[in-house]
């Protein structure tokens, strides 16, 4: 499952970059994921504000 | 508030915006000068050999860019602070003092650059003559200069919005506006490494251009929507916070586009590539938003005049400025959206990297994204200056307009085809070496594209020659309604 | 009447852009810091021991720069040493190496290479990209360049052009004369064969090694 890391110097971001996609999916989620769960709390707000 | 700009008469704030609108729209003439020099000698390398080598040609042409750029930007704040504030600007004196600085200390840079040159390998040429990195050459004092400047620009944006009323825009700007004089600072320190050099100074250029100037220009778009056609301030907020997370999501990381070669690490590959592949999303969203409010304001003016399509009165207040403004909706999509999306790619960017594909980009984007509504903002300001309600085109402002579009479209066009040249001969073919870019250099497709260019080049500056002309005389034209 | 949508809602996109920009930057410095420690300049003992660094010591000038295709990253990579080679016909020590590197990068900044030349890909498109310059088959033993100068080695040859570049025109487009002087170049090649020496994850690609195909050298 994890592929053998070929870059110069090992490092944290380097062992994420798995293969095609694996590191930006990573920092996507977290920049993309988070939206939902403020989503859900605004749409909680306007209910109540109602 | 579709008049606000009328406010422009006895505002010293606009005052001042009108100043750093003039002294941009000279630079800019003096940036496509050295422009047309560079393109010259693209064509004919004897042109001014030994007296303006292509080298200072070209710091002159993206310095001046640069500036004028800078000075419109600051311009366009300090005109519509107080519209969006309801105040005058907090230390409109300082401002105006910080002006003539800013303004002095960029002449001193320019004859430096044009009489000196280049200097010894030492500190006193990176402190007094220049930095030799591309687009950020000025020297050190200058750079400090520059540090001070902006910071008291950023001081009246924030005191004079944390006075008056704080709007959305003004908000996205004092938030954008600290990133932008921050970054700065990332470009003023001297490395012998050329990959950490590099690495930083890409912290300048591309934060820049591809995030603060665009939420800049996102916060711009706003600003003359409500100016010019009326539309309403709570939708074009929610599109301007929508377009901040888009852009700022995607172009701060996007960076990585710049670290595939550079010798920084193989896992910026997939981070350049991906989240710049998403650059170009929000520049889509800011083109829907332009057109979307423009025929949503229209339908209403409709509805409430209840007549047809043709008999109905146009919203738009400021025809130059919304034409140029259109313009940026179409031109940051093409070529910062379309022509970057292009070659940003590691697996296309392996060949296109440091080739004219870059430099189409950068013509069209830098247009397109920028200048237009920078142009734009300039129509405002003479609309406000000169109490203007209804502000038409004029024979010149339609030659400005249609001969500088078309002029970097097709410059734009001629790079891209030597583009193609240079990176299937130079790189793909023969690998990049010194023989491979010359024979690259030397193809049919290659050098008919830079007379294109040269010619486009001169359209381009023909353009502007109306331009200025208009910028000058429009303000008195009868075309207008009072 | 209906409920108003989140979608539409102001506040909710102001948070969406605040998260958005925050964790962006967040990110950023991360790997900020991580490329950092990967591209900071290696050291002596590095180039001694054989330890690979993206960006060398200085003292790699002593090194042989090779430039060869490693099959288990997929493209060519810089190969130092381990056969030392004398550069400007000597071994240069830990300091003399230093001060050299950082004179050659203060010229190449003093004499605006990068607003004609590419550094790394980066700059002006009006002269050739120097990343690879040390490596290009027109200065080596029998190269074009170097015979115009009738100099017998790579660096002398190097330097003569740096010194007097409209003396040896290889093209209409000539490199003007920049007042650089005998110092300055041998710095400047130092600098060009310390940034020959980086790893540039395989940029350019073939460099130097298609000459022509079938009816080449």
């Amino acid at each position: 499952m994890f592929e053998p890391f070929v870059d110069v110097n090992p490092s944290f971001f380097g062992w994420l970059n798995q293969g095609p996609l694996t590191l930006t999916i990573f920092l996507h989620t977290l920049v993309v994921l988070p939206m939902i769960f403020i989503y859900y709390q605004e749409k909680k707000r306007l209910e109540n504000e109602k | 508030m579709a008049n606000n700009a009328l406010t422009g008469v006895g505002s010293e704030s606009k005052q001042l915006a009108t100043w750093y609108f003039t002294f941009a729209a000279i630079i800019f003439g003096a940036q496509l000068v050295f422009g047309v020099v560079a393109a010259i000698q693209f064509v004919e390398p004897s042109f001014l050999y030994g007296v303006l080598d292509f080298s200072i040609a070209r710091i002159l042409h993206i310095n001046a860019l640069v500036v004028w750029m800078v000075f419109a930007m600051f311009g366009s704040v300090y005109w519509l602070l107080p519209d969006e504030t309801g105040i005058e600007t907090v230390g409109i004196k300082i401002g105006k003092l910080l002006f003539w600085i800013f303004a002095a200390a960029i002449v001193v840079v320019v004859l430096v650059y044009l009489f000196i040159q280049v200097g010894p390998a030492d500190d006193t040429t990176i402190w007094f003559i220049t930095e030799g990195r591309e687009y950020i050459e000025a020297p050190r004092w200058a750079d400090l200069g520059i540090v001070v400047v902006a910071l008291g620009f950023v001081a009246n944006l924030f005191f004079t919005g944390m006075k008056g009323n704080r709007s959305g825009i003004v908000t996205v700007l004092m938030a954008d506006m600290i990133a932008f004089s921050g970054l700065y600072l990332c470009g003023m320190f001297f490395t012998d490494n050329i990959s950490m050099d590099q690495y930083w100074w890409w912290w300048v250029i591309h934060l820049w251009v591809e995030a603060t100037w665009e939420v800049f220009v996102g916060s711009l778009a706003a600003y003359a929507l409500i100016t010019i056609i009326g539309a309403h301030r709570k939708v074009v907020e929610m599109w301007l916070w929508i377009e901040v997370a888009m852009l700022f999501g995607s172009g701060i990381l996007g960076l990585g586009h710049h670290y595939f070669w550079i010798g920084t690490p193989e896992y910026w590959w997939e981070i350049g590539a991906l989240f710049s592949a998403l650059e170009p999303l929000p520049l889509v969203a800011m083109f829907i938003h332009v057109l979307y409010d423009w025929g949503k304001t229209q339908g209403e003016q409709m509805g409430a005049e209840h007549t047809d399509e043709d008999h109905v009165k146009s919203v738009i207040t400021n025809k130059p400025a919304f034409t140029w403004i259109t313009l940026n909706a179409f031109g940051n999509f093409l070529g910062a959206g379309i022509w970057g999306f292009f070659h940003t790619l590691p697996q296309v960017n392996l060949y296109t990297h440091g080739t004219q594909f870059t430099a189409a980009h950068g013509h069209l984007a830098f247009f397109g994204a920028y200048a237009t509504i920078l142009i734009g903002m300039m129509y405002l300001a003479i609309q406000g200056t000169n109490g203007i309600k209804v502000m038409n085109h004029t024979k010149a402002s339609i030659w400005g307009v249609s001969l500088i579009t078309s002029g970097v479209v097709g410059m734009t066009v001629a790079l891209t085809i030597a583009g193609y040249s240079q990176v299937l001969v130079a790189r793909a073919q023969m690998g990049g070496t010194w023989q491979a870019y010359f024979d690259g250099q030397a193809g049919m497709w290659f050098q008919q594209a830079m007379d294109w260019r040269l010619v486009m080049g001169v359209v381009t500056l023909l353009g502007f020659v109306f331009l200025a002309k208009d910028l000058l005389t429009s303000g008195k034209s009868p075309v207008h309604e009072r | 009447m209906a409920q108003k949508s989140v979608w539409s809602d102001n506040r909710f996109w102001r948070r969406s852009a605040t998260w958005v920009t925050g964790v962006a930057s967040v990110l950023l410095i991360w790997l900020t810091f991580d490329t950092m420690g990967q591209i900071s300049m290696g050291t002596d003992a590095d180039l001694k021991n054989g330890v690979t660094k993206r960006v060398p010591a200085p003292t790699v000038i002593n090194y042989k720069v090779d430039y060869v295709f490693d099959s288990r990253r997929g493209h060519e990579v810089p190969k130092i040493g381990p056969e030392k080679e004398k550069f400007f016909g000597k071994f240069w020590s830990e300091e003399e190496a230093a001060a050299l590197l950082h004179k050659g990068k203060l010229a190449s900044q003093a004499k605006n290479c990068m607003d004609c030349h590419t550094l790394l890909g980066n700059g002006a498109y009006f002269a050739p990209d120097l990343t690879k310059a040390w490596l290009d088959p027109a200065w080596q033993d029998g190269g074009t360049m170097q015979a115009m100068t009738g100099k017998n080695s790579k660096e002398e040859a190097m330097v003569a052009f740096l010194m007097n570049p409209d003396q040896y025109p290889t093209h209409e487009r000539m490199m003007p004369n920049l007042g650089i002087t005998h110092d300055e170049a041998v710095a400047l090649v130092a600098f060009l064969k310390h940034m020959a020496s980086i790893d540039t994850n395989g940029f350019p690609r073939n460099f130097g090694r298609m000459q022509g195909a079938v009816h080449g050298k």
